[in-house]
């Protein structure tokens, strides 16, 4: 019977427990007894039948007290927190402040990392969505577009998707809304929008009888264009615009989703495009234009469809043996859609995480160091405290309530600023990847704010407590502000000291790195002049101007207008300009005297059409021969102009100027009249490619860049040379008007984005950290004083002190940096994709680091060093 | 709430005292447990109504671990303003006949 009735006691303490440690202390031993006589009762007068009511009634009873005691434990610890803050302000504001950037860092790379890589794609079953691409690696085709004709198979033959469509780009001219605009449109498959699994905002889709040959002319307005040109006006839907000839019906309007693999203005059918419409062209294997992108049907997995798809691949190359001969490795590439939608954006943003990692880790570990100095003073306190009867747990519980308050508050700045920031972060991100505009502080990114302020407190509130608890109790007995603290903490703040230092090295490595390989891009040669350069897009209308002749005659005029403008040195026109994207036209040709052998890889290179002072215009050398000229017509052979990466690789020691080459299986032949200097077409860390420039006056182009070099300041004659285009036509408009140096700016944008936000981490890391060191030091010399004053009455100069208190600080610093050294070693191979020419342990940059690094502790220890120095011995003994 | 500042207008009582002091008031229907009893001891600990008494009576089968309370006057106030609403409550039931036969107190 008692070791039945201790057992039960055993458990009711057991139980107890549910309740906060307070109300246990004060009633805990008093409810035993009350249980002990309620259970006795219970078996005397109900047996085991009351015995068990008993119990029930009683673990629900108490249950039902917990929550409700707790809640006010933590008021009353939240409120006693609260006037400790208040108590200590410079204290709070630095850790608040600490903190706040430490929480805000993560919770804004977080809101993007959540955005573009965990949340999946915005469009129905956006998990079944992949992009398919053609290649022939030994033809140097890789992600080639597709014919009308393999479209056509693909969807027929394919397994494994339910629903296939195409998709190319192209501008038209909206015409009576003020000057004319270009407008950027995507042509797709009528049923485009339904296999993304998209309904439109307004109005309807695409329907089958819209692509139908002669339909009425229809358009699908992009959210953002919607927003742009029509302020979110929901009546635009059935309104009518002239676009080029012909009047457009809009039919319905996006959501905002992202556009891939252009921001379009308008989407149109496969119809109303004149080229894809061409017989000609829709019976031309080989004429490759359209994306194509395909929905797999349910449970089929990437893998699948891939083996499924390239057995059509295999199908095609067994009936059209011609167009895919097995010499050139013919075979389909399939990918899911939201990896090609984000695969840009991983490395950067995952380096990007890390790093705000690790200014949380530092800023944690500032915090712990505040509170153990903290500590130091308020050991009477919690002496105090604990004499009166406050446990332990008790103690660790408000201590850890005190950080969870800091981190919090802490947390909410670091929402504000996030919140701050989230627009330039968006702006960052969209050069990385579509997907920039889901980006917004969601319930996520809350959620994860608040986890990371939970995590927070407890990694800075933890070493304080804990070293709290070893103190509590020689606090009284010391008695005096004196107090020495112990061994164990003193080694523990320095072990948090170097951490951070060596956080901080780590850090100000990979922003080292970033910067020294975006130095490295600027300074490579692009091969052009871009200074005073002024470009801009002119696209024609294809209606008016519908023969090769019209174009060019077009183009003539009004370049020929521009040069006699005054403040224009020269202008040019081009297919495209340098540094600007990813459009390339590779195609492969035959040199003559060299017939083709069957099953071997004919030459490749990148064709560029420009017009006769294109060279001159951008300063590109000539280093063979001649660059275009007036006499280059329609009637006079063909001439092309090779870079110097073409002449090298398919000439070698020989000119090339005089040879010929075909790009159509020897039917005409074009020669070569000249050799120029390499650009950068593709981005300052591409290498070249094998380029031929073929003339534009033989070769004419419907869609032109204009370049135009200026006396002074490019932007300045804009506004004139649109005036001379409306005077050539009026209706025909000038796009993306910008000068070459903003071109290039844009071009490493965003490297130097992503080294300036990684910069900015390191210099913040680097700030707590060596506030953090001076913060240790001081409080060092502060409580050794008395020791300082002993050593300077034996007759230690000031000199020596400070080298003394110095060199403590340095010591700790050198701990960091070797720890981080290590670190760094182990972790910028991660960077090495980010990294453009510089080795993830260069060298200078590992150097110069520790420099800064060393130059910053030197400069924290000094001012506690020079108090150390001019301790008065007399006034430091008296303390005693 | 009110039930254990009723059972201590009388004796000051400890915490066993008053759980058999609330049941036998009630006739049972009001049992409380350990857990309830002590959150409601707490919080008329708090605001005054109740204390803890110093002297103890002596006993012989007195435990040393159990605590006696006792109504403050401020307790008692609180207690008879309750009663007092509770009444009124009641008049106005008894009036529209809500309660059949008037109890005598």
């Amino acid at each position: 019977m008692a070791s039945a009735d201790s057992r039960a006691l055993r458990f009711y303490r057991a139980l107890l427990r549910v309740l906060p440690f307070d109300f246990r202390g004060d009633f805990g031993p008093e409810m035993e007894t009350v249980f002990h006589e309620q259970h006795k009762e219970a078996g005397r007068r109900g047996g085991v039948a009351g015995v068990l009511r008993l119990w029930w009634e009683t673990i629900v009873g108490i249950f039902k007290t917990a929550p409700g005691e707790h809640v006010a434990m933590f008021a009353q610890d939240a409120n006693f927190a609260l006037r400790m803050m208040r108590k200590n302000p410079g204290f709070t504001l630095a850790a608040v402040l600490t903190l706040g950037l430490g929480i805000g860092a993560n919770s804004a790379i977080f809101s993007v990392v959540n955005a573009v890589l965990l949340k999946p794609l915005p469009y129905e079953h956006g998990d079944r969505l992949v992009m398919l691409q053609q290649q022939a690696p030994r033809a140097g085709m890789l992600g080639q577009p597709f014919s009308v004709a393999e479209t056509n198979d693909y969807r027929a033959q394919s397994h494994s998707l339910d629903g296939l469509v195409e998709y190319h780009n192209m501008n038209f001219i909206l015409l009576g809304r003020g000057e004319p605009e270009r407008v950027e449109t995507g042509v797709v498959s009528w049923n485009y929008f339904d296999v993304f699994g998209l309904k439109p905002l307004f109005g309807r889709n695409f329907r089958p009888d819209d692509e139908q040959p002669g339909a009425p002319a229809v358009l699908m307005l992009s959210y953002e264009y919607w927003i742009r040109s029509f302020g979110g006006d929901p009546t635009v839907v059935n309104k009518t615009f002239t676009m080029n000839d012909k009047l457009h019906t809009v039919i319905g309007i996006l959501p905002p989703v992202p556009q891939y693999p252009d921001e379009n203005d308008v989407y149109m059918p496969t119809t109303a495009c004149p080229f894809r419409s061409r017989p000609a062209f829709i019976a031309n294997r080989q004429a490759r234009m359209m994306r194509v992108f395909g929905r797999m049907k349910p449970g089929i997995t990437v893998s699948q469809a891939r083996a499924d798809l390239n057995g059509v691949a295999s199908n095609l190359q067994k009936a059209y043996p011609k167009d895919y001969p097995p010499s050139i490795d013919y075979s389909i590439r399939t990918s899911a859609l939201e990896e090609e939608l984000t695969h840009n954006a991983r490395p950067t943003m995952l380096v990007l995480l890390g790093a705000a990692g690790f200014v949380l880790l530092i800023a944690c570990a500032n915090v712990a160091n505040l509170n153990l100095a903290r500590m130091v003073r308020r050991e009477r306190e919690l002496a105090v405290r604990a004499a009166l009867g406050a446990g332990r747990v008790r103690m660790f519980r408000q201590l850890l309530t005190e950080s969870f308050l800091l981190a919090l508050i802490g947390g909410g700045l670091g929402l504000l600023f996030s919140w701050g920031g989230l627009n330039l972060l968006i702006s960052f991100a969209a050069r990385f990847t579509p997907r920039a505009r889901e980006i917004h502080m969601d319930g996520t990114v809350l959620l994860f704010t608040l986890a990371v302020a939970v995590l927070t407190s407890v990694l800075s509130g933890t070493a304080p407590a804990l070293a709290a608890r070893d103190t509590v109790v020689d606090g009284l007995k010391e008695g005096g502000v004196q107090s020495t603290i112990g061994v164990g903490r003193r080694r523990l703040r320095s072990l948090l000291i170097v951490a951070q230092v060596a956080v901080s090295f780590l850090l100000l490595i990979g922003a080292g790195l970033m910067l020294r390989s975006f130095q490295k891009l600027q300074h490579v040669d692009p091969g052009f002049q871009p200074e005073n350069v002024l470009t801009m897009q002119i696209g024609l209308d294809f209606a008016k101007y519908n023969t090769g002749d019209k174009q060019r005659a077009f183009f003539e005029s009004f370049l020929d207008k521009i040069q006699t403008q005054s403040g224009v040195k020269s202008a040019a026109a081009s297919m495209m300009i340098p540094l600007n994207g990813n459009m390339r036209m590779t195609g492969d040709f035959q040199l003559e005297g060299q017939t083709p052998i069957p099953g071997q890889k004919l030459p490749v290179a990148d064709f560029r059409v420009v017009s006769e002072s294109y060279f001159d215009t951008l300063h590109i050398p000539i280093l063979q021969g001649r660059g275009f000229t007036r006499a280059d017509r329609p009637g006079v052979p063909d001439v092309a102009v090779v870079n110097r990466t073409a002449a090298r690789h398919y000439w070698g020691t020989q000119d090339p100027v005089g040879k010929r080459f075909s790009a159509d299986n020897g039917q005409t032949w074009t020669q070569i009249v000249g050799v120029v200097g390499d650009v950068k077409q593709y981005g300052l860390d591409k290498d070249t490619a094998d380029e031929i420039y073929v003339s534009m006056a033989q070769n004419p182009l419907m869609d032109a860049v204009l370049v135009v070099k200026t006396e002074a300041e490019p932007m300045s004659v804009a506004r004139g040379i649109i005036e001379l285009l409306y005077a050539v036509d009026p209706n025909q408009p000038a796009a993306r008007v910008q000068s070459l140096e903003q071109v290039r700016a844009e071009s490493v944008a965003a490297p130097r984005l992503t080294a300036n936000l990684l910069s900015l981490f390191a210099l913040l890391a680097l700030t707590i950290a060596a506030t953090g060191i001076g913060g240790v030091m001081a409080l060092a010399v502060g409580q050794r004083s008395h020791e300082i004053g002993v050593r300077m009455a034996i007759g230690a100069r000031p000199g020596e002190i400070l080298r003394m208190v110095l060199g403590q600080g340095m010591t700790l610093a050198f701990f960091g940096v070797a720890l981080g050294l290590a670190g760094a070693l182990a972790l910028t191979r991660l960077l090495q994709r980010l990294l453009f020419e510089v080795g993830p342990t260069d060298p200078l940059t590992f150097v110069g680091v520790a420099v800064v690094l060393g130059m910053a502790t030197l400069v924290a220890c000094y001012v506690p060093a020079r108090r150390a120095a001019r301790v008065d011995p007399i006034i430091a003994l008296r303390v005693e | 709430m009110f039930h254990v500042l009723l059972a201590l207008a009388g004796d000051d009582l400890h915490g066993y005292a008053i759980l058999k002091e609330v049941e036998l008031r009630t006739s049972g229907k009001v049992k409380l447990s350990t857990g309830t009893l002590y959150g409601i001891i707490k919080r008329l600990l708090a605001d005054g109504m109740i204390v803890e008494r110093r002297s103890r009576p002596a006993e012989a089968d007195d435990d040393e671990r159990r605590r006696y309370y006792r109504l403050t006057e401020r307790g008692r106030e609180v207690a008879a303003a309750e009663a007092e609403r509770m009444d009124e409550v009641l008049s106005i039931a008894r009036a529209r006949n809500l309660l059949k036969k008037p109890r005598t107190a």
